[in-house]
């Protein structure tokens, strides 16, 4: 894939008021495909907006390159860069109808006045919000706005569009609503996104490709499912979703097979490839999901009891305590199984492919 | 009467509470109303008849009774005079609004937008003519036209209204400044719009109901003042508030009442058409 955005070697220092020195951004190198949807994702103040700010050019790299579609645009004022942004407080003009708001680039850039008609017209619709165009911003409810910001940004067709957390200013029914129709509209618009949240689930609804930041630097980057499947770190694991995880030591390693002891003593089974050796300390991360609840006979898997369940519509939540000891466990399953009530004795078992080794930092 | 008798006790001094305090402030602008058509030349405090005269009088339209020309008490020594004084007011209020509306725009936007050393104190020192007293302002001032060897006039009038209007402005529109969400015109140039385009179409649009409101203010400032004005203004060159001032000193008379009216008028019909402009503009 031909790439539109490099980014490398990202570094931006902030001084603090206090007198001392953050880096937002600490060697960042990304790339970003034609028609690619990225997604950056990471707690607060791990430098997500600053890495968008350096893109759109309201930041000035300390150092590092910034490449798009090949040509170097590190200096460019932003006025000039052919990526455009949506504001997560959308930055609507509040002096001006949804209709020249949204042909606002074309009239700066000198377009005819039937030319800037007619294509906000089409944004508009493409939004849809044909017909709201003679009204002013403030008519609007918060999610018409987001999405007349939204026509703003794509009427003169970016080579990339840039999202600032636009969808939490919205309640949760429209934000799912959203998250489907900026999915639809991108691939339909065939412009490359870079989406910075910071929540997971949103994450892992609309991207293509999910960047986790954290500290200014990259912890990974890959598809949603390799993020949530294969975390490289014991970050990434408890970033995405909800967690198992075990402090283990590796006690023999056999091709592709792994056996780990947990402290407590109870052995975990692994399938994949490590380079660890016996005798390492190695963390195991085991997706709620992917433990069951069998009976307490059971053969091999966490001998516990369930100390209580949850009752989450589609899904059930029980927690397991070890009988080992140790951090309790939580186990999550579809409603239509049998259902168990706090106290049972219970096994909980595992495919050794679905456990999985991250580094421990 | 029997909706006021429902009313509970604290309402009703409520409603007396403002009934009085709206007599406090127009029952003066009421008596100066009703004194300028009275008819009494000698005390005006005594009902003599409904007359127009007194605005006859100082629009020009008629001479002033022989006995008064000739008394003592002779005051308005000609409408031309008066109507000097208005241009006057009129061209000083006008330049002095232009300009400080610019100097004062300029500055705010240059202090909230621009990041330099001392801004704290610069903008202490913008804000600083509005806090002197005027008296402080005006002995200053002439101090320095004198000095500096410049001529007491329209000129110096101008500039010494300008010292301080400013900061009006200054102070206006570095509020609306500091309402507004700097991300506006980040998006602007987001869309491709150069730092003028985004000045012209978006900065100066959205401060406008501040610096309407500054240039009200200043002209409105500058109009009235009478202080500042009295200390660095030249022989032949009065304004408006001086001149009324010096015809007061020789006691007060009913041209004045007539000429009150009239500047009242003026100013309900100016704030009339402010505000109906706004209302259709709010549509
Ligand atoms: N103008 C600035 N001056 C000083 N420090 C700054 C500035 N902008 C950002 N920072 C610091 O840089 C770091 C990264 O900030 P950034 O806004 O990029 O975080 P973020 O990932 O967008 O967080 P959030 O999810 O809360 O929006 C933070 O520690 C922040 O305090
Ligand atoms: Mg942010």
């Amino acid at each position: 894939m031909t790439q539109i955005l490099e980014v490398r070697g990202a570094r931006r220092v902030f001084k603090t008021p206090e007198g001392g020195t953050v880096a937002a951004l600490d060697g960042v190198d990304l790339d970003v495909g034609q028609n690619e949807f990225v997604t950056l994702l990471g707690p607060s103040g791990c430098g997500k907006t600053t890495l968008l700010r350096s893109i759109s050019g309201f930041e000035q790299l300390d150092s590092g390159a910034l490449m798009l579609e090949g040509k170097d645009i590190g200096r460019m004022p932003a006025f000039r860069r052919p990526v455009n942004t949506v504001f997560q407080s959308y930055a609507l003009f509040s002096h001006m109808t949804v209709e020249r708001n949204v042909a606002y680039s074309l009239e700066v850039a000198g377009a005819s006045k039937q030319e800037q008609k007619i294509l906000a017209g089409e944004a508009l619709e493409m939004v849809g919000l044909s017909g709201t165009g003679s009204r002013m911003p403030s008519q609007l409810s918060g999610g018409q706005r987001q999405r007349v910001a939204l026509a703003r940004a794509i009427v003169a067709r970016p080579k990339l569009l840039l999202l600032d957390e636009p969808l939490s200013a919205l309640d949760r029914r429209l934000r799912q609503k959203m998250q489907i129709e900026l999915k639809a509209l991108q691939s339909e618009l065939g412009i490359a996104f870079v989406f910075v949240t910071h929540d997971q689930e949103e994450a892992l609804t609309m991207s293509d490709r999910i960047v986790v930041m954290r500290g200014g630097q990259i912890e990974q980057c890959g598809a949603p499912r390799d993020i949530f499947r294969k975390p490289r770190t014991k970050f990434v694991a408890e970033f995405i979703g909800d967690t198992n995880l075990f402090e283990t030591t590796i006690e023999c390693v056999h091709g592709g097979r792994i056996l780990a002891l947990t402290r407590e003593g109870t052995k975990i089974w692994l399938s994949e490839e490590t380079k660890l050796a016996k005798g390492d300390a190695a963390t195991v991360v085991i997706r709620p999901t992917d433990l069951q609840v069998q009976d307490a006979h059971s053969s091999c898997g966490f001998r516990g009891k369930i100390t209580r369940v949850i009752y989450l519509g589609t899904d059930l939540h029980y927690y397991v305590q070890p009988a080992v000891g140790g951090q309790e466990l939580l186990v999550v399953s579809r409603t239509d199984g049998s259902r168990r009530a706090p106290g049972d004795e219970v096994t909980l078992t595992y495919r050794p492919e679905r456990a999985h080794v991250v580094e421990d930092c | 009467m029997k909706y006021l008798r429902r009313l509970p006790l604290s309402a009703m001094l409520l409603t007396f509470y403002s009934l009085l305090f709206f007599a406090f402030i127009y029952a003066p602008l009421a008596l100066i109303v009703t004194y300028s058509f009275n008819a009494n030349p000698v005390n005006m405090m005594v009902w003599d008849g409904f007359t127009l005269d007194w605005y006859r009088i100082i629009l020009g339209l008629k001479d002033r009774p022989v006995d008064i020309v000739n008394s003592s008490s002779a005051y308005l020594d000609s409408t031309d005079q008066l109507l000097e004084a208005l241009r006057n007011s009129l061209i000083i209020a006008t330049s002095t609004t232009t300009i400080s509306t610019v100097i004062g725009t300029s500055a705010a936007i240059a202090l909230a937008r621009f990041r330099f050393r001392m801004r704290g104190f610069y903008r202490g020192l913008m804000m600083m003519p509005m806090t002197m007293p005027d008296i402080v302002l005006g002995i200053g001032l002439l101090i320095f036209f004198v000095s500096a060897g410049a001529k007491l006039g329209l000129t110096t009038i101008i500039i010494g209204h300008c010292t301080f209007l400013t900061s009006y402005v200054f102070i206006i529109v570095q509020a609306r400044m500091a309402g507004l969400d700097p991300a506006l015109e980040e998006a602007s140039a987001d869309l491709g719009a150069n730092e003028w385009l985004t000045f012209r179409k978006v900065l100066l649009p959205q401060l406008m109901p501040g610096i309407a409101g500054g240039a009200m203010l200043a002209f409105i400032i500058s109009m009235d003042d009478l202080v500042i004005t009295y200390f660095i203004s030249g022989t032949d060159s009065t304004t408006l508030p001086v001149f009324i001032f010096s015809m007061v000193r020789r006691g007060v008379k009913p041209e004045i009442n007539a000429i009150a009216t009239l500047i009242i008028l003026v100013s309900i019909i100016i704030a009339a058409v402010g505000l109906w402009l706004r209302a259709r503009r709010k549509d």
